[in-house]
């Protein structure tokens, strides 16, 4: 058998973490959390995820946003794949942004509550393969 | 209001008068009772300085040579539609005070005047800038805490919503068949009613940002064809939509439409959305667009259940849902086509609805053709 792959979440919402964690780990991940951007930076560093799940508002603000940013400075993480989970985007029935939309180097945002079926597809899908293949934008991709 | 720098002159007040024995006498008046004085021979002179200083109080002669009371009250309209205006009639005749006030004066002040009435005057259009200036602080606040206050209301109310709504997700996929008797059944109504509630939120939240003329944006222009090309794609795949079949018929070299790409995405996926919901099995959507000359007419049609004319006349009313045993089941906010209307309204164009009760509906919405043809950047916010 193969290691099993690593996920980040960072998300404030410590429920939330756990409807998804437990998801996850029925799958086979091992899965760790931060419920605050520093920590979540900071573990991103020490952990090397396979995958990281991440939210958007937190302490009230896009703090997402920034930690999107901020990981993609970082050389090691620069091209880990980066789910953002948001409830602020609940356009229905899918909220969609086109990879090639540049303004943020996530990988994928998906609305929450999210398909659990979706999700786990979506995780198997980024943590395998080449990275070519997952979209992985370039950081310091420029803003449009 | 806002930007008003000084504090110094928050006691100013501007005398324009051709007539040096007004001036002289106003600024001696004025002086004792502790106001700020300037005054000036014309009204240009008069309209330059006070671009710099933004008095609260100008006092200005109606009968002047070149620029005449009027005229400068017209203007000075147009720099600071705070200042408060007094002025000053040769002739007291009601009409002249009139004519100035209907123009934006405050009061008037007949010549000649004690310096008793010159002071009451003076202090009653204080007072009047004083309160004008309270209430535009206290509507500035509103307005700003209503702006938080929405955000993260509806953030907080859609979070548990949305934890609760991922446990059960979570529990019927990873243990559903294991769910004793009922369970499972009970588990999916639950996630259906906590859906609904998440789309009012949702809706709401859109509503109250179109309030605020805050979610559409008319200086960018978006191709409409594709956004309705890309939602139509996505409820083909969805299983929520397998019922009907949907279609789109898009004009070739369609023009690009006014509006940003995630309002007009919204437009358009409110009417499929209704249009699939209200459809029988094996109904069509349909999605059309073409333009010609200044407008791109969109067309959603469905073979649903349609509308009665009793109901269609209210239909873009706030919450408004027509209940019939047919509608009864079926999900919805009672805000979507309210929605529509509104990103509508903001972007200069129309929506109309065409039915038969039990055969038919069709939504006819027209938008502005932009111009001049732009980059779409705003386009690709439904993705590919």
């Amino acid at each position: 058998m193969n290691e099993p792959k690593s996920v980040l979440i960072i998300d404030d919402d410590i429920l939330y973490v756990k409807a998804i964690q437990t998801l996850l780990e029925s799958s086979g991940y091992k899965v760790r959390s931060a419920s605050n951007s520093r920590d979540g930076i900071e573990l991103a560093k020490a952990l090397q995820p396979d995958l990281i799940l991440l939210d958007v508002m937190m302490s009230e603000r896009t703090e997402g946003f920034f930690v999107l940013q901020e990981l993609r400075r970082i050389p090691a993480l620069s091209r880990t794949p980066v789910i953002v989970l948001s409830s602020i985007y609940s356009e229905e029935p899918i909220f969609r942004v086109d990879p090639e939309a540049g303004w943020l180097p996530a990988n994928l945002f998906l609305a929450k509550p999210v398909d659990p079926a979706r999700l786990l597809t979506e995780a198997e899908r980024l943590t395998s393969g080449s990275l070519e293949e997952k979209g992985a934008p370039a950081a310091g991709r420029k803003q449009v | 209001m806002a930007a008003t720098p000084v504090s110094a002159r928050e006691n100013t007040v501007f005398v324009i008068d051709d007539d040096e024995i007004i001036r002289l006498s106003c600024e001696q008046i004025l002086k004792k009772s502790g106001y700020h004085v300037e005054t000036f021979a014309n009204g240009h002179v008069g309209i330059e300085r006070l671009k710099e200083v933004r008095p609260p109080l100008l006092v200005v002669d109606i009968k002047m040579p070149e620029l005449d009371g009027f005229e400068v009250i017209r203007i000075v309209r147009k720099i600071d539609p705070d200042v408060v205006i007094v002025v000053i009639t040769g002739y007291a005749t009601i009409e002249t005070a009139v004519d100035a006030m209907k123009m934006g004066a405050y009061d008037f002040l007949p010549k000649p005047f004690t310096p008793g009435e010159l002071r009451m005057i003076i202090e009653r259009g204080f007072e009047r800038w004083r309160l004008a200036r309270e209430a535009q602080l206290l509507r500035h606040e509103k307005e700003q805490v209503e702006r938080k206050f929405v955000t993260l209301v509806s953030h907080q109310l859609k979070s548990p919503l949305v934890a609760v709504k991922q446990y059960l997700d979570t529990l019927l996929y990873t243990s559903g068949a294991q769910l004793p008797g009922e369970s499972a059944e009970w588990i999916s109504r639950s996630q259906e009613r906590i859906s609904e509630m998440l789309k009012l939120i949702q809706d709401w939240l859109m509503l109250s940002k179109l309030d605020r003329g805050a979610l559409t944006d008319r200086g960018v222009s978006s191709d409409i064809g594709k956004i309705a090309e890309n939602i139509v794609r996505e409820y083909q795949q969805l299983p929520s939509a397998a019922h009907v079949k949907l279609s789109a018929e898009i004009a070739p070299g369609l023009a690009q439409a006014t509006g940003d790409g995630v309002s007009l995405a919204m437009l358009v996926r409110n009417l499929v959305s209704n249009a699939v919901k209200y459809n029988k099995p094996g109904g069509e959507v349909k999605v059309t667009a073409s333009g010609n000359g200044q407008w791109i007419t969109l067309k959603v049609s469905d073979t649903g259940i349609g509308i009665s004319s009793l109901h269609r006349a209210r239909l873009f009313e706030e919450f408004y849902r027509v209940i019939s045993p047919e509608t009864q089941n079926i999900p919805g906010t009672g805000l979507g086509l309210v929605i529509c209307k509104r990103i509508l309204d903001e972007l200069g164009g129309f929506i109309d609805v065409d039915s038969k009760e039990g055969e038919y509906t069709t939504f006819t919405v027209r938008l502005p053709i932009a111009s001049p043809i732009k980059e779409a950047e705003y386009a690709d916010a439904v993705g590919k």
